[in-house]
């Protein structure tokens, strides 16, 4: 916490003080403490983003089902209202938990950190954030995320990464979901992964339809050598 | 709600950092946010404005946002580009450069106090 005070005083009748404290520091301290608690537990945590409707919940259950014999996995849940997704979830047979942020549009550090006791951590390998669907407030809250990646449905139009350049220039994935329906859209997955590389050359991209199950296998190795990784950090 | 949450915040944050006394005689918030930021200081200024109606104590402290442009320097050259349209790559060699340097800061610059 140390923060640097100019001790130089300003003409006039004011006295300023140079402060440049980040101004989501009490968002950023509690984020801080969420990632300490994943090291111990061993548990990698994803944050993941989209637009509302643009299939985070199936991906959750697809991506459950296909897991369910390699790791443990749970979803924390953040929507404005009700508790319709954990419900979904849990019906599908996944540990999962809602956070009703009643009205709030995005997730804050604050908000994970109180719900993580609802889980065992120390049996989870692999934690979900459903963040709330809106690509613009959720940007700027780190949730102590080892990951954060950012679902774009084909559905929504191709020119999503530079409308909303902060939340793809701090993704590390990017997942064209709904690929199913391409052949239907004007959509170009070309033109938006060059966007996006543009914002992001880091940025690795998977297409994906939860329905067909293109692209699922490889989203699924790609969670798995994640949570290998970070378990193998551990152990050394 | 974005806005009233970052007000909030900013409050939370100097309460954290001073003293009770300290702050009461706070004159002004100086704050820079970038571009980047998903912070825009018209709705930023009309939530602090919004603050005030349930809390008084900070109401003649006034709220000065600047905006910053959004640069990058080049890992490989050096070189500073100002990004324009969101493309990422350095305008004097050509390659794709995530080191932003300028535009995604979202800070409590300067705090002024009266003198005492």
């Amino acid at each position: 916490m140390s923060v640097e005070k100019s001790t130089k005083k300003a003409r006039g009748t004011a006295a300023c003080e140079n402060t440049n404290i980040e101004l989501l520091k009490a968002n950023d301290y509690v984020a801080d403490i969420i990632r300490k608690q994943m090291t111990t537990s061993n548990t990698l945590l994803i944050n993941l983003t989209s637009s509302a409707g643009s299939g985070k919940t199936t991906l959750m259950q697809k991506t459950a089902e296909r897991l369910k014999d390699k790791l443990n996995m749970a979803v924390m849940v953040g929507d404005l209202e009700t508790e319709r997704d954990a419900d979904r979830l849990k019906e599908a047979g996944i540990q999962a938990s809602q956070i009703v942020t009643g009205g709030i549009c995005h997730l804050e550090a604050q908000m994970v950190h109180q719900v993580l006791d609802r889980f065992n951590l120390d049996e989870i390998d692999l934690l979900f954030v459903e963040n709330v669907g809106n690509l613009v407030c959720p940007a700027s809250f780190d949730l102590g995320e080892d990951y954060r990646v950012t679902l774009m449905a084909t559905t929504e139009g191709d020119d999503k990464p530079k409308k909303y350049p902060r939340m793809f220039l701090t993704s590390d994935m990017m997942l064209i979901s709904k690929s199913d329906l391409l052949p239907h859209l004007p959509f170009s997955s070309e033109a938006v992964i060059k966007d996006s590389k543009e914002v992001n050359h880091e940025l690795e991209v998977i297409q994906i339809s939860s329905l067909t199950e293109e692209g699922v296998d490889e989203w699924c190795e790609w969670l798995l050598e994640k949570v290998q990784q970070k378990q193998e950090a551990k152990v050394l | 709600m974005h806005e009233t949450s970052i007000v909030n915040s900013i409050i939370n944050t100097l309460e954290m950092e001073f003293e009770e006394e300290k702050l009461n005689s706070m004159k002004a918030i100086h704050l820079k946010v970038g571009v980047l930021s998903n912070v825009e200081p018209r709705l930023l200024q009309n939530a602090y404005s919004a603050f005030h109606l349930s809390n008084p104590k900070y109401e003649n402290v006034d709220l000065h946002i600047e905006s910053t442009t959004l640069k990058i320097q080049c890992e490989i050259c050096d070189h500073i580009t100002d990004v324009q349209n969101y493309r990422f790559i350095c305008e004097n060699c050509d390659r794709p450069s995530k080191n932003v340097i300028q535009g995604e800061e979202m800070l409590i610059h300067k705090i002024e106090f009266e003198d005492q």
